[in-house]
């Protein structure tokens, strides 16, 4: 193999690696980080997506498929795990009634009190401004207006 | 008697009480009502062998012949039994020691040879030692013969007899050690079975605390002893009172052995002596109970009624005199230490009469008695004459004999009146209880000194030695030189060669008496005269309290109210007779100051130079009777035929009368100045344990729980922060990893 | 290859994941909103990234090198911004985004397979699964728990750390041609593109693909389905002994006996 092309095969695997590294440290922070259930979840498969990368990379580097074939497990396992995962979160909402990772405190001292939010300031986020479609047609009959729309996604 | 050797003798004497003691203690419980024999008779046996000894010596004395014609030659015999401890090369005598004799083994001029201090158990049988062993162990029969009957149905009986047996052994090791460490030993030893009788009847809070009292005072005067005993081992290299042998042949001399007493300088006088002596007579105020120590001896009548006749009327506080009287050498090298002696003892005489003017206390009356006759015999150790000791030890014995006829009274009437006491209760017992009255009465008749009961004569020696002492000029022919060689003419009491014979000749600076005048020894007689007025009456006023008026009985007599069984009335009967007639014996055969005069103490060329003819002072003994007569009558103008509890002779005191009842105040001013304080100190100590060191050893508790509980606070809850410590220490490692890996 | 006069590659990319420390924990939510944060992680976002692309290799032709960057960039950055999005519907889709991007990657390292996979499976079927349950479960509007994060900067400098690590390791490996020299593993048939490119499996990828997963890896494919086949009855079984509890709950609530 003549040196360029090593050398631009390494680079691939370099910049590949270093994209994989990237991908896998940003869902790591999101996991330790956010305490919506979901949006750790996402992180999770943040996290694998980056792993697959990297796996891909070694592969198509070492000319072998095995790399390859351990993505497709990954993806299979991840389906499952998502899967499962997603019923226990609703079990979770169902029981307290909201998607928050810090609402389970059982696993912690006996004599600390649990942990409280400190009172947020309110949000000055402006509800989203949704485009408003002028009604086409006429209205149905005892419609009213303002069910028409929906206020939040 | 020929084969058996006086060593052996010597030995038996304590020992058989030991082994009485001994005995009681391991088969009391088996023996139940009859647990007093062995004790009984081991103090039988060793009364015997020590009356025995006693008129052995007394033929190796020899008969006083009316003139004193030569010295009299000191009669002993050592007996040591083990070493009981070595150190080697333990004293080395410096040059020039002010302890140093010629010819023996602490040379003076050049530092002597390191030598070895040895601590013998020897034992030493002199005059003065045959008497106290006579005394202690034929009052201590008899007294243990009454306890039969006095303790009959006490629950602690075994347990009294072998404490008691144990203290006659002690006491008689005492008068019998040659060893100021051993004497300290048994000093110590008396003064734990005083404690084991006062506190007999230990349930009951007054008597536990009157024997803590009583030990805690004497240990007081233990210390004096200690130092003494420190000081007595730095200037003279050895404690032994007689002399050794040394290994390379030489005498090593004892402090009160033939070698030293012989020696003009053997004796250190000057602030070394003094400082000795002073803490001797620490130690004696402690064990006699004079001020400042007496305290202790009122308190001690919550023990049962014998012990106090033994131990508190005739034996264990003679131990004071009897320390003295052996150092009289030491003494005289010291004419301050010898005042401060009689000051000490006339004053709490005085005291202690006043305080029994008002006692109520039968009990308390003779507890006080014996404070202030231990304070008259101090008055006469303290003249410094050969008159004086003996004169001392004469009085030792006649009180002896009637303080413990006294108080077996008193337990007499306590018995019959069902533990009642306070003479208020109770009167004109004559009539229920003629053998304890008329025994009573010879006792009260003795101590009040009335001629010719025995008293009277003990008495009379005593104030003639003070009156010599204050008016030397006053029986100037009575002076006439003792031939020894020693002696000078003229006014020989107060040349100060007599009491130093050796300073001037080792050229030491001799201390000039400053107490020692004869004006001193002129209050000091007035006070026993006057205290001789009060005896008698405060005497005759619980005679005639307890004994005449109408017969009152109180209810806790109930059917008690008789006679006192045999076991307890012959006993008193066996000590009426001494407490009449042994005073008018011993005086007129002038046997016991001629005995007693061969004692190696008393033969010391300072002391013997001393000594002065018999004689009977005439107007001296007017004095005392008088005085004696006047207190009688006042207490019979007072008591006689009345009722016990109507109003009282010190209604004519008045202020007087509540400092006398508050006993002086003194036991006020040691809660206050001494008690208190250690209290407070025991406060802070408790507090400094409580707050400082447990408070130390809970905060070594706390530590982990507060470490605990800051650790603790990394498992909060939640989950994502245990999963960034996760991160965290994997980042760690693979940093540390990376680090030790790079380049 | 080409580092800037003066500095190294290393200082290079300690500053750029310095800076990607910094942007995180300024853009994480934080509790208040602060427009000047969120600038300011935005602008270090933006230089770490250029850091790490100075830092980067160069490949063989700029065309090659522009798709890499582009879908790369996609990628990380559409990453990124899930993480720091309040709105966990907005966070989903940015994780679309991103798979988008993750597909762009494999699929210029020679993974047409995989690449379409992930498109189908991930952002079809798993992120589908995720925003059915956030529409059952998602208050209206913020909830408080979405507009705090638990220790952003503790979290920030450990991925920024582990990024830095991940690169410095990277760097060294890369570097060394002899250690990571492709194994002499000449396919049966190899076509001038192939050797042109040295992408010795893009030769009928997906039939040599399907080759190995059924031949080397079979017994793993039927476990792998048996797997799915039980999360599949463990998911129900949960839901399903879950309600029971839940209204187990309910009724001890009420002060009813447990059934």
């Amino acid at each position: 193999m003549n040196p360029l092309l090593a050398a631009a095969s390494t680079a691939l695997l370099h910049n590949a690696l270093i994209v994989g590294a990237m991908l896998f440290a940003l869902g790591l922070v999101g996991i330790l980080t956010r305490r919506n259930l979901i949006v750790m979840f996402l992180c999770a498969e943040l996290m694998l997506q980056g792993i697959s990368v990297s796996l891909v990379a070694w592969s198509r580097h070492h000319g072998d498929f095995g790399g390859q074939v351990l993505v497709i497990f990954v993806l299979t396992v991840a389906a499952c795990e998502a899967a499962v995962a997603l019923v226990f979160v609703l079990q979770a909402f169902a029981r307290t009634g909201r998607l928050d990772a810090a609402a389970w405190q059982g696993l912690r001292e006996a004599t600390l009190a649990r942990t409280v939010d400190h009172a947020l300031p309110a949000s000055d986020a402006s509800p989203p401004q949704w485009p408003r479609l002028s009604t086409a047609g006429v209205l149905p009959p005892g419609a009213d207006h303002d069910s028409l729309e929906r206020e939040h996604v | 008697m020929q084969n058996v050797s006086p060593a052996t003798l010597l030995v038996l004497v304590p020992l058989l009480p030991l082994a009485g003691a001994v005995l009681t203690l391991l088969l009391g419980r088996r023996l139940k009502s009859q647990a007093h024999l062995p004790a009984i008779a081991g103090i039988a046996a060793a009364a015997a062998v020590a009356v025995v000894l006693l008129l052995g010596t007394a033929t190796q004395v020899g008969r006083p012949d009316g003139v004193h014609a030569e010295p009299v030659r000191p009669v002993e015999m050592i007996s040591t039994l083990w070493q009981w401890a070595t150190v080697e090369a333990a004293y080395a005598p410096p040059a020039g020691s002010a302890a140093a004799i010629p010819g023996t083994a602490v040379g003076g001029g050049t530092a002597g040879a390191a030598r070895a201090f040895t601590i013998p158990v020897a034992l030493r049988l002199d005059p003065l030692t045959a008497t106290l062993l006579t005394i202690i162990t034929c009052i201590g029969l008899v007294v243990a013969v009454y306890s039969i009957g006095y303790m009959h149905h006490d629950p602690g009986y075994p347990r009294f007899f072998a404490v008691f047996s144990l203290f006659v052994f002690s006491m008689s090791m005492l008068v019998a050690a040659s060893n100021f460490l051993i004497v300290y030993v048994f000093w110590e030893a008396v003064g734990a079975c005083s404690y084991l009788l006062i506190g007999f009847w230990f349930t009951k809070p007054e008597a536990a605390r009157a024997a803590k009292k009583a030990f805690l005072v004497n240990r007081v005067g233990d210390f004096g002893l200690a130092i003494a005993t420190f000081l007595l081992w730095m200037t003279y290299g050895t404690l032994d009172f007689h002399d050794t042998l040394s290994a390379d042949g030489t005498i090593l001399p004892g402090i009160l052995g033939q070698t030293r007493l012989a020696d003009p300088g053997g004796i250190v006088g000057g602030a070394i002596g003094t400082a000795i002596c002073l803490c001797l007579l620490l130690a004696a105020c402690g064990k006699s109970a004079q001020l400042p120590l007496h305290v202790w001896l009122p308190d001690a009548m919550e023990g049962p009624t014998p012990a106090s006749a033994l131990i508190h009327a005739a034996t264990m506080v003679t131990a004071g005199i009897y320390l003295v009287a052996r150092s009289a050498p030491l003494f005289m090298a010291c004419p301050d230490a010898l005042t401060a002696v009689s000051i000490v003892g006339a004053t709490t005489a005085l005291v202690a009469a006043l305080i029994a003017t008002v006692q109520n206390d039968l009990k308390r009356v003779l507890a006080y008695s014996t404070i202030s006759q231990l304070g008259y015999m101090f008055a006469s150790l303290g003249t410094g004459t050969l008159l004086g000791f003996t004169a001392a030890i004469f009085h030792l014995v006649t009180h002896a004999f009637f303080k413990a006829l006294l108080f077996l009274g008193a337990g007499s009437v306590m018995h019959s009146m069902g533990n009642v006491i306070d003479m208020r209760r109770f009167g004109g017992l004559r009539r229920i209880m003629p053998v304890t009255a008329a025994t009573f009465l010879v006792g009260a008749v003795a101590l009040a000194g009335v001629a010719p009961f025995s008293g009277f004569f003990s008495k009379d020696e005593i104030l003639a030695s003070l009156h010599a002492k204050g008016w030397p000029d006053a029986h100037g022919e009575h002076h006439d030189a003792a031939p020894s060689s020693h002696a000078k003419r003229g006014r020989s009491s107060f040349s100060p060669v007599h009491f130093a014979p050796g300073a001037t000749t080792a050229g030491e600076k001799e201390l000039r008496p400053l107490f020692n005048t004869p004006e001193t020894f002129r209050v000091l007689f007035w006070m026993a005269l006057v205290t001789a007025g009060l005896t008698a009456f405060y005497t005759f006023r619980a005679v005639f309290m307890t004994f005449t008026g109408p017969t009152r009985v109180p209810d806790e007599a109930g059917h008690h109210a008789h006679e006192s069984p045999p076991v307890m009335a012959v006993p008193l009967m066996i000590l009426a007779v001494p407490s009449a007639v042994a005073g008018w014996w011993l005086f007129s055969t002038q046997w016991l100051s001629h005995f007693l005069s061969a004692t190696p103490s008393f033969t010391a060329p300072s002391v013997a130079a001393t000594a002065a003819p018999h004689a009977f002072h005439m107007d001296l003994a007017i004095q005392g009777s008088l005085a004696a007569a006047i207190g009688i009558v006042i207490a019979a103008i007072g008591h006689l035929g009345r009722r016990s509890d109507g109003p009282q002779m010190e209604r004519f005191l008045g202020p007087l009368q509540t400092l006398f009842a508050n006993r002086f105040y003194i036991d006020q001013l040691y809660a206050g100045l001494i008690v208190r304080p250690l209290e407070g100190l025991a406060v802070v100590a408790a507090l400094f344990d409580r707050y400082v060191i447990d408070g130390l050893v809970n905060s070594v508790a706390h530590l982990p729980l507060a470490l605990g509980g800051l650790v603790r606070r990394l498992q909060g809850g939640l989950l994502q922060r245990y999963a960034l410590a996760g991160v965290m220490g994997v980042l760690t490692i693979v940093l540390a990893l990376a680090w030790r890996l790079r380049g | 290859m080409t580092p800037l006069p003066s500095l190294s590659p290393g200082m290079i990319l300690a500053g750029a994941v310095t800076a990607a420390a910094a942007s995180l924990w300024l853009l994480l939510p934080r509790g208040s909103e602060n427009r000047i944060a969120r600038r300011a992680g935005l602008v270090l976002g933006a230089a770490a990234l250029a850091g790490f692309i100075v830092t980067g290799r160069r490949l063989g032709g700029l065309g090659e090198e522009a798709v890499f960057l582009v879908v790369s960039l996609v990628a990380v950055i559409s990453g990124a911004a899930t993480i720091v999005t309040r709105s966990p519907v907005y966070s989903a889709i940015w994780f679309a985004l991103s798979l988008a991007g993750v597909a762009g990657v494999l699929l210029v390292l020679g993974a047409q397979f995989l690449g379409v996979a992930t498109i189908v499976v991930y952002a079809g079927a798993i992120l589908v699964m995720f925003l059915f349950v956030l529409m059952l479960a998602q208050p209206s509007g913020l909830a408080p728990y979405d507009r705090v994060s638990n220790e952003p900067l503790l979290s920030a400098v450990a991925g920024a750390v582990l990024l830095g690590l991940l690169s410095l390791s990277i760097g060294r490996l890369a570097a060394d041609p002899t250690c990571c020299a492709a194994p002499a593993r000449q396919p049966a048939a190899v076509t001038a593109d192939a050797a042109a490119t040295s992408d010795t499996l893009a030769v009928d990828q997906v039939a040599r693909l399907g080759g190995e997963l059924f031949g080397r890896h079979l017994l793993a494919v039927e476990v792998a389905g048996v797997l799915l086949l039980v999360a599949l009855i463990g998911a129900i079984a949960v839901v399903a002994r879950g309600e029971a509890a839940l209204e187990d709950d309910r009724r001890l609530a009420a002060g009813g006996a447990r059934r």
